[in-house]
């Protein structure tokens, strides 16, 4: 961009055309003070605190309005405008009540710090403090607007960031202050708890609540969120060995910005938990008793070797974690098939959907992977589909409502009302996971209105001509009636995205229901034909539960793949890995988790390690679970919380949360950030990394890391795409290995082939299951909840799921908020209040995960994913039965 | 008008109406104020979802001007005058007349909506002072008698 010469102070100074006067100033150094501007919101112009002095006029300016022109000479700190500053500051003082001394914000406080800058003690006015009742119900903010000095940054960050519509300016003049809608408290307005506001906010008006600690944090030390798939940046605020507070880091391209959600910034406390594992223990006469690392591993080691050594290596499963680190599932995986020579290592990221991602990570060669976020502002156009970003991954969520705002055509392909569907251009009602049908007529309908790209099908793809063939096979109207889509809706879709290049966002109503492959290849297909692969424009974002979970899976954390999710039956990549790590390695698949569990309920698996993982509560039926490992002749955990599995092991082992150990993650984008300690593990736990190391080493495994750049160089010798990793920087791209021409910035390669058009049978119907339950997550629980149930401000919120239906089904069974009901399925029955919820259809029952020790598994059978009859995760067939409350 | 009996097809018709239309919330809120004598606050949803913003910015618009209320008024708004002209003629006395003899205070509306008082900056004719209006009518040179004729000729007994 072109540069403009001005001056500030009578100094010569140089910014970009277009910048503010107070960007201009930033930009060479020169600090105005000011309390409403921030940088990733438009100025305002509120605070009037960064008024400057132009030298030629004497006008005086607000300079975060005010663009800088050339040759523009301005002063930043002479009398008149000090003078002007102190009496603004003195007003607000005024106006401010003196509760300093208890007041969260502390020395932080942006208020007291320009009050000091001016040399303001007392103000020397009448104070007359504005005061409001304070609200504090909820368990993460508190708001007392009596300190609100009305900036205008929460609710600018609510209106242009996260796009909620919270709060807005309300009444004026002295009246005038941030409101929710019917000025009622936050827990009943729209407000997420995302905290955005909480972090933005210059004064203590806005806190967060039940913090171990009121005031400033002795340090702040960057991170890297441990949540979902996302992978926020964040700043920890510590006291000693304890993280008291969470906000946003400043760093300038995080994938978060100012933003955050509500487990990020308010969930960590599950950290600080009083459940958290900080012993080594052994099974002794059927008790967990305390033991020494060295005790605890011995025994781990000398058990699993002697169970290899008289059941075979198929009899021992790993089950590693998509929250642990890149290096931590390098090793795990590598003690799996070097040591005990099995394929049968696996993450919780196959119940998230991995399985559907796979034959597109084949197609592309892993090309698709690097798909930034920031593009989706830039695409022209989105269709989200089986996604609720705003609970799953309320970033996403944020980067889309921002897109739709600016105009982008937003289509949304979900059979319910999501917090999305208010910024849709089209809301196509599909019924339950009949998205292969609905994404194949689309695409017919395109490809009839000439909506295709040619010059890139010719250009990059293969097996077009029968891929449009089978366009033309099928009768679009009928297809369209069985997905429950409006055939004019659908032309209407059409009409938006002809031409266009689409964005894909993909969610787990995709990649976890029971035709997710078939329905990943239509998209596949579809984006291949409108050209939207490997454009800024278009692109496929898979959405990602677990904060690891692309990584669990490059580090070949899994049944079926190497390390850079080679696949075992490539001999050559097989061969170099076996030179590599001087071993042999098995051509055949392993277990994956599912089949883990239902080979130890046969008594076929003898042993399991798990590490970070909770199956008792994440996978489906859980008194099958709790058999199957009841039956193994050995069990060891390695997590942070005492969970539902690790009170059946026979080895307990203590690991770290994420911020109390090195390592590195990679997020959705294809993001791989490298975090340091902020604080140490709970005295008597380890990082999961170290205990790995020492486990291998007494497992006779050669070559020992006792630093984590030991496994980081081994990384990045033996990972494409990791190569960055080395370069010593925090965050780095995963590399782009791809061998397909569309990839190849020569063009040379292979061709990306369509796959055929193919159809998912219906699930069944069955008369005594008369309803659909949708199973997804809320915003205040990730995935099953381990984590998120022992934080304590999550309890507080006192939400235990409900089973939310439509208002026709309500009254056709006489159920009304609040009523509690038994749901059946085949497998199993939980109860439930019932929610009235006007965005649902009727048949259809929506069943939050992660709450009651994540009952809705019970009610979904334990089959493998890939399973011809399986049902996926997302759905159920169930009757509802009303129960008599008791009174 | 009471609160009660608030027209949501004649609501929905003024909607529909600006909904298309550029800058289109103010005069849509000023039909509604001028439909129902207030801005219902049921409604504002209902318009937020046609014009496809937030309900919360369309509550701070409505609560920064004094024009549009949120609460139902009466079927006579009485803005009594308190500019200097007025004060210095007398308004005072007024204002504290037509208090008592309504039974209200400042910003009240009688239970049976059929008045509200309010009080204003200056009305602009202080030639006339001291002034009130009623509705839309001015009414200048007050005294006593004449409030008292003027409230009793809009008094429900009288209708």
């Amino acid at each position: 961009m072109e540069n403009i010469t001005l001056f500030i102070n009578g100094k010569s100074v140089s910014c970009p055309r277009g910048s503010s006067l107070l960007e201009a100033a930033e930009l060479n150094g020169i600090k105005i003070p000011r309390l409403c501007y921030h940088s990733e919101l438009k100025p305002l112009g509120a605070c009037r605190l960064c008024l400057v002095e132009d030298e030629k006029t004497g006008r005086i300016l607000a300079s975060c309005v005010m663009p800088a022109a050339p040759n523009m000479a301005i002063l930043t700190d002479t009398p008149r405008i000090n003078r002007h500053r102190r009496n603004i500051v003195r007003l607000m003082m005024a106006e401010h009540p003196e509760s300093c001394i208890v007041c969260n914000k502390g020395n932080r406080c942006q208020l007291r710090q320009i009050a000091a800058q001016l040399g303001l003690g007392q103000t020397g006015l009448y104070p007359m403090p504005n005061y409001k009742p304070l609200e504090q119900a909820n368990p993460f903010i508190i708001r007392d607007l009596s300190k609100c000095v009305l900036c205008g940054k929460c609710i600018r960050a609510d209106h242009e960031l996260v796009l909620a519509g919270a709060i807005d300016y309300n009444f004026r003049g002295f009246k005038s202050r941030p409101l929710t809608l019917h000025d009622l408290p936050l827990e009943q307005s729209n407000c997420t708890f995302c905290g955005t506001c909480v972090s933005i906010c210059p004064t203590g008006a806005l806190a967060p609540k039940n913090t171990a600690h009121a005031g400033t944090p002795e340090r702040e030390a960057p991170s890297v969120c441990g949540f979902c798939g996302v992978g926020c940046s964040l700043s920890m605020g510590v006291i000693g060995e304890q993280v008291v507070e969470i906000n946003p880091s400043d760093s300038k391209d995080s994938v978060n910005g100012a933003t955050l959600c509500v487990r990020g910034h308010f969930a960590h406390d599950f950290l600080n938990a009083g459940q958290r594992l900080t012993q080594p223990m052994i099974r002794r006469e059927d008790k967990l008793m305390q033991a020494s690392w060295d005790e605890a591993l011995d025994h781990a080691a000398t058990r699993l070797m002697e169970i290899k050594k008289t059941f075979g290596p198929q009899s021992i499963g790993f089950l590693g974690s998509s929250k642990c680190s890149n290096e931590e599932n390098y090793l795990f995986q590598k003690i799996a098939r070097t040591v005990f020579e099995t394929n049968n290592v696996d993450n919780g990221g196959y119940l998230s959907g991995r399985s559907g991602l796979g034959p597109i990570d084949s197609k592309t060669g892993g090309g698709w992977r690097v798909s930034p976020l920031a593009n989706l502002e830039k695409a022209e156009s989105i269709i989200v589909i089986g996604a609720d970003p705003g609970h799953t991954t309320p970033v996403v969520d944020y980067y889309i409502r921002r897109a739709a705002k600016k105009g982008v055509p937003l289509i949304i392909v979900d059979p319910r009302k999501t917090d999305l569907t208010p910024f849709s251009t089209v809301w196509l009602r599909i019924q339950p996971e009949r998205d292969v049908k609905l994404i194949n007529c689309l695409a017919a309908l395109l490809w009839k209105r000439f909506g295709h790209d040619s010059i890139f099908i010719d250009r990059f793809t293969e097996g077009f001509a029968s891929y449009s063939e089978g366009l033309s096979s099928f009768n679009r109207e009928r297809l369209c009636v069985e997905a429950g889509v409006d055939m004019s809706a659908l032309e209407r879709t059409t009409d938006l995205l002809k031409g266009k290049r689409i964005a894909f966002v993909v969610g787990h109503g995709i990649l976890q229901q029971r035709n997710a492959v078939r329905a990943m290849e239509a998209i596949f297909n579809l984006m291949l034909m409108t050209g939207s692969l490997g454009s800024d424009a278009g692109g496929l974002y898979a959405l990602a539960r677990e904060n690891n979970q692309a990584g669990a899976w490059d580090m070949g954390s899994a049944p079926d793949v190497l390390p850079g999710r080679q696949h075992l039956d490539d001999s050559r990549q097989r061969q170099r890995f076996e030179r590599a790590w001087n071993t042999r390695l098995s051509p055949d698949q392993g277990l994956n988790t599912i089949r883990m569990i239902m080979e130890a309920e046969k008594g076929n698996l003898k042993a399991l390690y798990i590490m970070g993982e909770n199956p008792l509560r994440s996978l489906p039926q859980h008194e099958r679970v709790l058999k199957a490992l009841e039956n193994l002749e050995l069990l060891v955990v390695q997590d942070i919380l005492e969970t539902e599995t690790s009170t059946m092991a026979d080895v307990v082992l203590p690991g770290a949360g994420f911020c109390e150990k090195s390592g590195s993650y990679t997020n959705m984008e294809g993001r791989i950030q490298c975090v340091d300690p902020v604080v140490s593990p709970p005295l008597g736990a380890r990082a999961d990394w170290e205990i790995l190391n020492i486990l291998s080493e007494r497992l006779g495994l050669p070559s020992r890391y006792n630093t984590i750049g030991k496994i980081r160089a081994e990384i990045v010798q033996h990972v494409p795409g990791y190569a960055g990793l080395d370069h010593g920087k925090n965050t780095v791209w995963i590399s782009n290995n791809s061998q397909r021409r569309l990839f190849n910035r020569e063009g040379q390669g292979e061709p990306i082939a369509f796959s055929p058009v193919v159809f998912a049978e219906d699930s069944p119907q069955n008369e005594d299951y008369p309803f659909t339950a949708i199973v997804g997550s809320k915003r205040y629980h990730l995935g099953s909840g381990t984590r998120t149930s022992h934080s304590r401000r999550i309890r507080n919120l006192g939400k235990n799921g409900h089973a939310e239906i439509s208002p026709a089904d309500g009254l056709e069974l006489n159920l009304a908020d609040g009523d509690k009901v038994r749901i059946h399925s085949q497998c199993g029955s939980i109860v439930r209040e019932i929610m009235l919820e006007k965005g649902l259809e009727k048949g259809l029952v929506y069943l939050p995960a992660g709450f009651n020790g994540n009952d809705v598994m019970k009610l979904i059978p334990l089959t493998p994913f890939e399973d011809r009859h399986s049902t996926g995760l997302k759905t159920c067939r169930i009757r509802l039965e009303k129960l008599q409350s008791v009174t | 008008m009471t609160p009660k009996d608030i027209d949501w097809t004649r609501l929905s018709a003024i909607i529909d109406k600006h909904k298309a239309e550029r800058w289109s919330l103010i005069p849509l809120l000023q039909e509604i104020q001028e439909a129902f004598g207030f801005i219902p606050p049921e409604s504002i949803e209902i318009i937020a979802d046609a014009l496809k913003i937030f309900p919360v910015e369309i509550q701070g618009v409505i609560t920064f001007y004094a024009g549009f209320s949120l609460l139902p008024k009466g079927k006579y708004v009485l803005k009594v005058c308190r500019g200097t002209a007025c004060h210095v003629k007398g308004g005072r006395s007024i204002l504290r007349l037509i208090k008592t003899q309504l039974g209200l205070e400042e910003g009240e509306t009688g239970k049976d909506y059929q008045f509200t008082l309010e009080t204003t900056a200056c009305l602009g004719a202080c030639a006339l002072a001291p002034t009130m209006m009623v509705n839309r009518t001015y009414f200048g040179k007050l005294s006593p008698p004449k409030v008292t004729a003027v409230l009793a000729h809009h008094s429900k007994d009288k209708e």
